[in-house]
């Protein structure tokens, strides 16, 4: 029997064989056999749902309801049992996907430096207003928020409604214990990224707090380590010696850091002028004060004799070049006057060197310089005289 | 009771008291009983209700209150009983507070004719189906006076259902009865039942059959006719679904009850589930036999009775405990039948409920009562009435031809009013559908 349903038609399907319809009420009989049906199947109970007879009722108080994996009731917070870590690392994704806005968290900080850790300080969730929907679980990258199997959660204190991390912290094998396939499935992302959070962890920020032996255990550990430790590095003296890296595993603070810089720089700075004269004695940046004084008498002694050559005013002497550098420039300097003072060409004077960076390279140039100037004013006298 | 009380008081203790007395105590022994036993009955019947159409449902029911939830109901009329009795200011509080009484007295007036047992009648009346019949229409008036008093619109919408309905099925009740009283010959209840001993052929048609109280009135083409429409009208009278419209819950919150609560409401439900038990209980009297079944007119000819004042009390208590166990083992099977009809057919609408009363169930009842004659004439009848035919057949026979007869007749009228009444109602139908259509002006 074909039936084609037209918008607005009524449609009259009708059961049974025609046979049978010859009898009336033999539609009548059969719905009693459906329900008959039903009732005699009712005293077997059906578990399995595999048709649609038997008893489904479960006895809940008696029976304990045989939740689905992915059964969600209310959020709550994993932490790693062997370590104690917590795996929240505070994103606040949660919060942010949160529909009605119940989640509350702190990020937790380094009490000496006051920068912000990986971790969360305190994690808040208002369970009486969460709609169970189960968004933070989904949205979490850490894998550190998961729905809850437990959902007897009446009470009547309204104020224990709102939970706090203490309350919310579950060991993993818990959540591995009511969803053993879901938390296989991340367990392996979960523990990867816990394991590069631990690292950005100083102390014991990131222990659940209720593991107290946990974080004792972990303490010890640390004061352990920093007694073990060599002591910090010459090059880093601004760094306090409380924050110095008692191990490799401690993340580096701003002045240690600084410190370690600083002292890269000057060994660049000391290879650098080290590598460039070939006679340079290896010791370069420690200059002797009377070898600095001798360098810049020079200076001077070459800056004067181009001055008294030159019909220009030479430029001012340096005040007090300590170093190197300082010698340097003034010999360049001088150098300079004198070329400037006399009309010989560029090519006669001297190339500067580049880094004379002892007294003798520096008395050197003086030299010199000195010499280009006397020969360029005795060139002026002839020209002068012819 | 009289008998056995007479035994005991003047024969066995010699005291010679005047048989009034004796009358006298026999009543108020009865009467207290019965008022005892029916408040039970109904108890029994809200948590079997409940039970059975929750495994109609796959559910469990209540199982909670004792072993198997069986205090349920009793926890259920300590809440009745506690609750605030609320009337409403507008109310007619005088009618208001009637009307349970008016409801509920009748019902237990019912009780008056019903036998539970061989000779545990409590009155034999022989006028007792008329009895029974006429004190239950009663009840209507109660339910109109609920309706009017509360002055609220579902209560007096409810009323007006119920007054409806009770009247409409009235007539189809008393027409099935009418064949049965045609065939029986008799209005006395007790008569009826006596009348039902043999073995799957009635005592009453063909003498001599062996009695083993097994003649119901079910086994023959009238009888079963009559006993169908008389459930159904019992449905309507007893406002169980698919006839429930006057306490339909889903459209009018509790009909006529609405405005009442408490123990007041806790009366009406008392007086619906001891009607349903009565209504169930006579279609077991009616056409099941009532208490007769195998052995109990055997043991009941060995005991004290009218006929046999010799007879042993022990006979009394094994006829009585076997006879009211049938009685009562049919009419919880009738009260099971009302749930299974609950479970599977939804509510009518009003103007349904009418013409399957008007229209299918009283041109059925009518013709019956025609083969109940046809019946009658073939199987009793002789010369003497106008009816020779049939003077020189055997019982069996004249039996035979009757039953035969009867059953192409109301098979025939079964088939043919019903299919009258199916095209009847798809013309209605698709004549609705047309109105509905043009009032909404949809393209054919």
């Amino acid at each position: 029997m074909t039936i084609t349903i037209q918008r607005g038609e009524v449609v009259e399907v009708a059961r049974g064989s025609q046979r049978r319809r010859a009898v009336p009420g033999m539609g009548l009989l059969d719905s009693l056999g459906v329900v008959w049906k039903h009732w005699r199947e009712s005293f077997r109970q059906n578990r399995d749902f595999s048709d649609i007879h038997g008893t489904f009722t479960e006895q809940y108080p008696d029976e304990r309801p045989n939740l689905p994996e992915a059964y969600r009731n209310m959020p709550i917070l994993l932490f790693d049992d062997e370590t104690g870590h917590e795996f929240c690392t505070s994103c606040f994704q949660c919060q942010r996907i949160c529909p009605p806005q119940v989640i509350h968290m702190t990020q937790a900080k380094d009490t000496t430096t006051g920068k912000a850790v990986p971790s969360v300080a305190e994690f808040i969730i208002e369970y009486d207003a969460c709609m169970s929907c189960g968004f933070c679980a989904e949205v979490c990258p850490f894998d550190a928020i998961k729905m809850d199997h437990h959902f007897e959660l009446s009470t009547s204190d309204h104020a224990s409604l709102t939970v706090h991390k203490q309350e919310l912290n579950r060991p993993v094998s818990y959540y591995q214990s009511i969803a053993p396939t879901l938390w296989e499935e991340a367990k392996a992302g979960a523990y990867k990224k816990l394991q590069g959070n631990i690292k950005r962890r100083p102390d014991v920020i990131g222990i659940a707090p209720h593991l107290v032996d946990r974080i004792a255990a972990r303490r010890a550990e640390l004061a352990a380590a920093a007694a073990a430790a060599p002591p910090p590095p010459p090059t880093a003296p601004a760094a306090p010696p409380a924050a110095a890296p008692p191990a490799e595993a401690r993340k580096l603070t701003p002045e240690e850091k600084a410190a370690k810089l600083a002292a890269i720089k000057a060994a660049n700075t000391a290879k650098q002028s080290g590598a460039t004269p070939a006679e340079t004695p290896p010791a370069a940046a420690e200059l002797s004060p009377a070898e600095a004084k001798a360098a810049k008498l020079a200076a001077i002694r070459a800056a004067n004799t181009a001055k008294q050559a030159g019909t220009v005013p030479a430029a001012e002497v340096p005040p007090a070049p300590v170093d190197e550098k300082a010698a340097k420039l003034a010999a360049i300097r001088a150098a300079n006057a004198a070329k400037q003072a006399g009309t010989a060409p560029a090519a006669e004077v001297p190339p500067a060197e580049p880094a004379p960076v002892d007294e003798k390279a520096a008395k050197l140039a003086a030299i010199r310089a000195a010499n280009a100037a006397k020969k360029a004013a005795a060139e002026d006298n002839e020209t002068e005289r012819n | 009771m009289y008998d056995i009380l007479d035994g005991l008081i003047n024969s066995t203790l010699g005291f010679g008291w005047p048989s009034w007395l004796i009358s006298l105590i026999g009543y108020v022994l009865v009467a207290t009983l019965l008022f005892a036993v029916a408040p039970f009955q109904m108890l029994f019947f809200t948590y079997y209700e409940r039970r059975a159409i929750a495994r109609m449902q796959d559910r469990i029911g209540p199982n909670r209150v004792g072993p198997e939830g069986i205090f349920q109901p009793i926890a259920d009329g300590v809440k009745m009983f506690t609750k605030e009795d609320i009337v409403p200011d507008a109310a007619d509080k005088r009618v208001h507070l009637l009307a349970p009484i008016v409801v509920v007295a009748p019902t237990m007036f019912m009780f008056a004719v019903l036998p539970w047992g061989p000779g545990m009648v409590p009155v034999d009346l022989n006028t007792g189906l008329l009895f029974f019949f006429a004190i239950s229409s009663i009840s209507a008036v109660g339910l109109m006076m609920a309706g009017w008093a509360s002055n609220n619109k579902f209560a007096l919408l409810g009323a007006m259902r119920a007054v409806a309905q009770m009247v409409s099925y009235e007539i189809p009740a008393v027409l099935s009865l009418l064949a049965i009283v045609m065939m029986t010959g008799t209005l006395s209840v007790v008569s009826l039942i006596n009348a039902q001993g043999g073995l799957f052929i009635s005592t009453n048609d063909v003498a001599g059959v062996p009695d083993l109280g097994l003649g119901w009135l079910i086994f023959t083409p009238v009888g079963l006719l009559a006993f169908m429409c008389f459930f159904i009208a019992a449905l309507a009278e007893g406002e169980r679904t698919p006839f429930d419209i006057p306490e339909a819950d889903s459209e009018i919150v509790a009909g006529y009850m609405t405005e009442y609560s408490g123990m007041k409401f806790g009366l009406f439900y008392l007086a619906q589930y001891i009607l349903n038990f009565l209504l169930c209980a006579i279609a077991a009297v009616i056409f099941f036999g009532g208490w007769q079944g195998p052995g109990v007119g055997w043991l009941y000819g060995m005991a004290i009775s009218p006929t046999n004042p010799d007879g042993s009390w022990i006979f009394n208590l094994l006829a009585g405990v076997l006879g009211v166990f049938y009685f009562l083992a049919k009419t919880y099977f009738f009260f099971f039948v009302m749930i299974w009809i609950r479970g599977a057919y939804p509510r009518l609408r009003v103007d349904q409920l009418m013409d399957f009363g008007w229209k299918f169930l009283i041109p059925l009842t009518l013709v019956n009562v025609f083969s109940a004659a046809i019946w009658v004439a073939v199987t009793s009848w002789g010369v003497a009435d106008g009816f020779g035919l049939v003077e020189g057949w055997s019982p069996m026979l004249r039996w035979g031809v009757a039953f035969v007869t009867t059953l192409v007749l109301n098979g025939a009228a079964y088939v043919i009013v019903a299919r009258i009444y199916n095209s009847a109602q798809a013309a209605r139908n698709r004549f609705d559908v047309d109105e509905l259509r043009e009032s909404l002006a949809l393209p054919r």
